[in-house]
């Protein structure tokens, strides 16, 4: 019997925070393993959002704020590293 | 005057209606995600800014006790979203124990993440040892206070158990999750 999508996001949940917490002993790069690290963040918080928040039905315009909310901070946590990298 | 206008009028929230729970919940959460975000953008910046001193700092942390941390709460996650299933479908005896169960998983948080605190003052370190370890346990403190005030509201809305209320209590619980799954890389494991 197949999970239903609220099991599937809580496993595929449970194999992205343990691939998380491996990433840094598996990539030396820091601005790889940086990419890498708030990358699979971003996609955890899109679970969240969608199957526990319950937003997946919601008005486009909630689905995309709150989403919008994971991608900003994660962005900017990228930038600023990788703004420092380069100069 | 129509009966869906009487209806507007009594409940007046507009289109926060349209969220899970009651839109009271959804306006203390948008001001969560304001509060956190300035929070962590303001410890990416000093991350930035003195990159020799969060290294050292973030050397000192246990980034494996935070990382069981993020699988207790994802998994306290399934749980609260299973207990509004149940709430939705009025089961309400088994909406209550899946309350239950992720109340318990929130009070594991508080356990492993008090352990963490305890190891770092064991080894020296406080509040005031560098700028990395202030903001450290400001963000960190302040998170697990909003735990601890989930497990309050999941307690309080598990006395009713009904769809409504049972949204509104794991929709502040999510939004803890939410910002864990965030804060977890930013402050552990960005190098």
């Amino acid at each position: 019997m197949w999970p239903d999508r609220l099991d599937a996001t809580w496993i595929a949940l449970i194999g992205l925070a343990i691939a998380t917490i491996l990433v840094p002993s598996l990539v030396s790069r820091a601005p790889v393993a940086n990419a890498v690290v708030l990358g699979l963040a971003a996609i955890k918080g899109r679970q969240i959002v969608l199957d526990y928040l319950d937003l997946r039905a919601a008005p486009a315009l909630w689905r995309g704020l709150v989403s919008a909310w994971v991608l900003i901070v994660v962005l900017f946590a990228w930038l600023a590293q990788a703004v420092v990298a380069l100069i | 005057m129509s009966a869906t206008d009487c209806e507007e009028q009594q409940t007046g929230w507009g289109i926060l209606e349209e969220l899970p729970g009651d839109p009271m919940i959804w306006v203390l959460i948008f001001s969560e995600f304001a509060a956190f975000g300035l929070f962590l953008g303001a410890f990416a910046i000093a991350h930035a800014i003195h990159p020799a001193m969060f290294a050292s700092g973030q050397a000192m942390l246990d980034s494996h006790l935070a990382g069981i941390n993020t699988i207790v709460l994802v998994t306290s996650g399934w749980v609260a979203a299973r207990g509004a299933r149940a709430a939705r479908a009025s089961e309400r005896r088994a909406a209550r124990r899946w309350l239950l169960g992720a109340m318990a998983l929130g009070g594991v948080f508080i356990a492993v993440k008090l352990a963490e605190y305890a190891g770092e003052i064991a080894r020296g370190v406080g509040l005031e040892t560098s700028p990395f370890f202030t903001l450290y346990f400001l963000l960190t403190g302040f998170h697990l206070l909003h735990v601890g005030l989930g497990i309050v509201i999941l307690a309080v809305v598990c006395r009713r158990a009904n769809a409504v209320s049972v949204e509104t209590g794991t929709a502040f619980w999510h939004m803890v999750d939410l910002v864990w799954i965030v804060m977890f890389p930013i402050i552990y494991l960005v190098r």
